[in-house]
């Protein structure tokens, strides 16, 4: 059977599934899960998912929720196509895909997280953008940023020379900051030219826009 | 060579591989950073971990950091010995350890973490007051967390299943500063107490928070 996505078209952590969907060539059926009436907030879906937050893949029976696990269990199950070494296999290079990937959940999307909420989405529930917040996360985001420039100087990708899931992990909040206005990719030449190179790989255009 | 460990002992990162090297029985020599002299921020330091912070490891001249990637390296390794199957290699117990592993660092930490800084090293770091309303937030979080911990661990022992991983032992720093700071979100869980119990009582954490 088709792996199953239950998600939110346009939802960021949805499309961090879609996108490894697509570089390794993995086809897929999108369900849709209606956060707009709160589906995601009562049961069935948190009998499945009991932190209510989309996404979730049902692969033949197998769930799992928490898109970087499922980015990671899709990579890992589906080595053989698509672009390899997403996750690589190899005991050190592994080890280095895991920092980089732990950089991006504890020193990016908090701060890319949060101006997503901050600059767009608390107004779409109806509620004000918090200014010194916005500064603040800003301020943290740029001191972040100031090292990926170190590290993207020395190594073409955040995990070394190849790209893996740590990469991809950083497209969809990634996408969201710089659509409304925080271009702190720009400002740092190998940022720049990191932020180039993995926001225009098919797998991304493919899905940026919702599915 | 022994395993180098740059950190500090009170340090809840640090802990963090500590308590992994104490359960795969690794020898390890702790080279202590001094947070309090600023000496993460130091030239010589950023060499090593660009953001500045603790721990990274030197492992025969393999640099490492990140405190969760560093366990999992280093339980891999030493997959053959001390407690198994901390990282699972079976592809759907290995995915639903990363899930838990995924829980702790988005559901678990944020809140925990956030109220160890407000009421515990603001006042040792920063000599200010905790912000009481942020408290009151993380609370609030940390409370609707919980509760979905306590379901889970209704169903099975640990967060990834039945046996212990990794995932379980990320949570003992974070954690036992909720306990210290007086909080009783965790023993007012049923599941979430005997779970908490189960591990905040292994021989590995007690060594660590002996020696801290």
């Amino acid at each position: 059977m088709v792996l199953q996505l239950h998600g939110f078209p346009t939802s960021t952590c949805t499309l961090r599934v879609a996108v490894v969907c697509k570089e390794k060539n993995i086809p897929f059926d999108f369900t849709l899960v209606d956060l707009l009436t709160g589906e995601h907030k009562k049961s069935p879906f948190t009998d499945v998912q009991p932190f209510g937050q989309v996404p979730y893949i049902d692969d033949n029976g197998f769930v799992l929720y928490e898109s970087r696990a499922i980015g990671r269990y899709l990579a890992t199950k589906y080595a053989s196509q698509g672009t390899p070494n997403l996750v690589p296999a190899d005991p050190k290079a592994n080890a280095l895909f895991e920092q980089a990937a732990s950089i991006e959940t504890a020193n990016f999307d908090v701060f890319a997280s949060g101006l997503a909420w901050e600059l767009r989405f608390t107004k779409m529930y109806g509620g004000e953008t918090d200014e010194k917040r916005v500064a603040t996360l800003i301020a943290s985001l740029q001191a972040k940023l100031d090292a990926y420039d170190v590290i993207l100087g020395q190594q073409k990708y955040l995990g070394g020379n190849d790209v893996t899931l740590a990469d991809l992990f950083h497209l969809p909040y990634g996408s969201v900051i710089v659509s409304i206005g925080v271009n702190e990719f720009d400002k740092r030449p190998n940022v720049a030219r990191w932020w180039k190179d993995i926001s225009t790989r098919p797998s991304w255009l493919a899905v940026k826009n919702g599915l | 060579m022994t395993l180098k460990l740059y950190g500090m002992a009170l340090s809840t990162n640090t802990q963090r591989v500590t308590v992994v090297c104490h359960e795969k029985n690794i020898p390890f020599e702790l080279v202590k950073v001094d947070l309090f002299a600023n000496e993460h921020k130091s030239a010589g330091f950023l060499e090593k971990q660009p953001f500045g912070q603790v721990p990274y490891i030197d492992d025969d001249g393999f640099v490492l950091y990140e405190s969760r990637p560093i366990a999992a390296y280093i339980a891999r390794k030493y997959a053959a010995q001390g407690t198994p199957g901390l990282v699972p290699s079976d592809p759907q117990d290995h995915a639903l350890y990363e899930q838990a592993v995924a829980t702790e660092m988005s559901h678990f930490d944020p809140s925990a973490s956030g109220l160890s800084f407000e009421m515990i090293a603001k006042k040792i770091f920063f000599k200010t007051d905790p912000d009481e309303a942020r408290v009151a937030q993380l609370l609030s979080t940390l409370n609707a967390k919980l509760d979905v911990y306590e379901e889970i661990l209704g169903k099975q022992k640990y967060l990834a299943g039945d046996e212990i991983t990794l995932a379980d032992l990320f949570h003992l720093p974070a954690g036992t500063r909720l306990v210290k700071i007086g909080l009783d979100v965790i023993e007012k869980r049923p599941n979430v107490s005997r779970w908490w119990k189960d591990i905040s009582s292994r021989p590995s954490w007690v060594a660590v928070t002996s020696s801290a």
